[in-house]
């Protein structure tokens, strides 16, 4: 199965990213995939993750230079930063240390110096239509 | 004179920043905790009505909105002069309690139990989650396995698992089904197996931490809690207790609303967090504490019987008197998610809570109103002023953590003090003075109202009160 995992704020304009691509995929039947829509990442995911043979995390990433570029990046500040909201990195982690889960996994993640709001709405729309598309295709 | 800095403050909720002050011999002479972030939710909520209090001000934290919530629409009920039915008040409860045993577990299972399988001075490397899950890994998934118990329930019974929108005022937004009550119900032997394991774990080891015991937060200190009239452990109703260190109540039956008669709020330069104290004693000397330890010494039980056993044992620790080692935090807060479970099952099996009428309506009946609750790290309070036709005009907001404020700043100099030498300033030390804190398992996000991003600086300043050294923590 393939899990897809979009999370960020929605009050918080472009953070808002990842969660906006999951309500627009929704509305295509993927195959054998679950959808996953979350305000951020916490260990107890992992609980819905176990079945995932591929896990792909969607979500804004902050970069001042590279504003809407998309990329894939496991870039994080501190992998010792663990409170009650952890990276994409610590949750495969748990899956690989825990569970003896091995997934392929992407991230796909839109640069943004703007999470609390939504700087150009149209090219903001488009990277969510960009990443929607690569996923809905390549089913 | 020196100062040691440390920032970030690493595994606790939001920004904090601890300086250590050194005199000319190189001995501690002050420290003092630095929250460095602000939220502002009094003054923007002003001019807001007040139906979106709940939801707005369940933002101010990631980890308890619940807790918010709940002293929201406390205070909306006073406004609107309502008294919720029965129904709806045993689903805030239950929503409550699991926000109380998920929020409690993410600091036992996940941020502090790598100091008590490895040792305050074990290699920062082997200090943290991925190291557990190498070498623990059971432990690691029974603290899952218990987040996500406490999660799903506020999902199911409040709507979302963050900032649930099932508690509205005058009660709850949906019954509960029958079939959700069965799920909740089957886990229950599975989790309190979890709840007493972790605990056993603790008692266990104990005795290794004989130094910390002694010297993380431990001095006398008022402490303060919602209980019954009957002395129960109380989360949700009841009124406000004051305990001496002696075990004296030197003011009981407290409601809620008139909390400002005896909290004064002082306000100090190098913090946003404030500093709230016992105004009859005035300031600083009227500092107390709150949150599971205060819980537990006030309360006489907890009305649930594996947690009334294990209180207990807990109580005996103070041999009669309180208990004023804020090391036992870590000890209360596991013996309240037993007692969270306990009284969870109790909750769901009571007739009342069944009832198909969760909620009563009204309009706005008085100008004023106040919420009370115990979150996790302690007593919330939350104050509205509305005009009559329902528009906010003044927003206090006394949040569990900033009640503790003062005696964690006394934790810290305490253990700066026992364990920071100038000459020598090893990790372990370090670690030690931002674990005092963590045993408060304090939610800075939450109590000065900024994002939960953690971090962590020590600065060392010299007797001149210039900084000599800044050891970042990440």
């Amino acid at each position: 199965m393939r899990v897809i995992v979009g999370y960020g704020n929605v009050l918080r304009g472009e953070d808002a990213f990842g969660v906006d691509v999951i309500k627009k995929l929704q509305k295509f039947y993927l195959k054998n995939t679950k959808l996953i829509s979350a305000f951020q990442l916490t260990p107890e995911i992992v609980l819905e993750l176990l079945e995932a043979d591929e896990i792909i995390f969607i979500d804004a990433c902050s970069n001042e230079k590279n504003h809407y570029t998309l990329a894939c990046s496991l870039s994080e500040q501190s992998r010792f930063n663990f409170s009650h909201h952890i990276s994409p990195k610590t949750i495969i982690a748990m899956l690989e240390s825990l569970y003896d889960k091995h997934p392929n996994f992407f991230i796909y993640s839109m640069m943004t110096k703007s999470f609390d709001n939504i700087k150009n709405e149209k090219i903001y729309k488009m990277r969510i239509e960009q990443i929607v598309h690569h996923i809905s295709s390549a089913q | 004179m020196k100062k040691i800095t440390i920032d970030p403050v690493t595994r606790i909720e939001g920004h904090a920043k601890i300086t250590i002050d050194l005199d000319a011999d190189g001995k501690v002479a002050d420290a003092k905790i630095h929250v460095t972030q602000y939220r502002g939710f009094e003054k923007f909520c002003e001019g807001r009505m007040y139906t979106e209090m709940p939801a707005i001000t369940a933002r101010t934290c990631g980890i308890c909105p619940v807790s918010h919530v709940i002293a929201s629409t406390k205070a909306l009920d006073e406004i609107l002069a309502l008294t919720p039915p029965q129904a709806g008040i045993n689903i805030r409860k239950i929503i409550n309690l699991a926000q109380l045993l998920q929020s409690h577990t993410l600091n036992f299972f996940h941020l502090s139990s790598p100091d008590f399988i490895y040792g305050f001075d074990a290699p920062k490397e082997d200090r943290n989650i991925f190291k557990m899950m190498q070498t623990h890994p059971q432990m690691a998934r029974d603290g899952i396995n218990l987040r996500a118990f406490g999660q799903k329930i506020i999902e199911e019974l409040g709507g979302k698992r963050i900032h649930p929108t099932g508690v509205v005022p005058g009660g709850a937004a949906h019954k509960i089904e029958l079939s959700q009550k069965e799920v909740i119900l089957a886990q229950i032997p599975d989790m309190l197996k979890i709840a007493q394991g972790a605990l056993e774990f603790f008692k266990t080891n104990l005795h290794k931490f004989q130094k910390e015991i002694d010297s993380f937060a431990a001095f006398p200190s008022l402490f303060m809690a919602l209980t019954n009239e009957d002395k129960t452990l109380e989360h949700y109703d009841g009124t406000l207790c004051f305990m001496d260190s002696e075990g004296n109540i030197i003011k009981d039956a407290i409601v809620p609303r008139d909390y400002k008669e005896f909290i004064g709020e002082a306000v100090e330069n190098d913090s946003y967090l404030k500093s709230p104290y016992y105004k009859p004693l005035g300031y600083p000397q009227g500092m107390y504490r709150v949150g599971a330890l205060a819980r537990l010494n006030i309360a006489l039980s907890c009305g649930t019987p594996l947690a009334d056993k294990e209180l207990e044992n807990f109580k005996a620790l103070g041999g009669g008197k309180p208990v004023l080692n804020s090391f036992y935090y870590h000890y209360a807060r596991l013996i309240e998610i037993i007692y969270a479970i306990e009284k969870i099952e109790m909750l769901l099996n009571d007739d009342e809570t069944m009832s198909e009428t969760v909620k009563i309506t009204s309009k706005v009946s008085k100008t004023r109103g106040v919420g009370c609750s115990e979150a996790p790290r302690g007593t919330l309070f939350h104050e509205y002023n509305v005009t009559k036709e329902g528009v906010i005009t003044g927003v206090n907001l006394i949040i569990a953590t900033g009640n503790n404020n003062l005696a964690m700043n006394a934790g810290v100099k305490q253990v700066a003090q026992a364990f920071v030498d100038s000459k020598n300033i090893t990790d372990g030390a370090l670690n030690r003075v931002e674990a005092v804190i963590r045993c408060f398992d304090p939610c800075l996000s939450c109590s000065t109202h900024a994002l939960g991003i953690v971090s962590s600086k020590i600065e060392i300043v010299d007797h001149n009160k210039k900084i000599v050294k800044v050891i970042d923590r990440n």
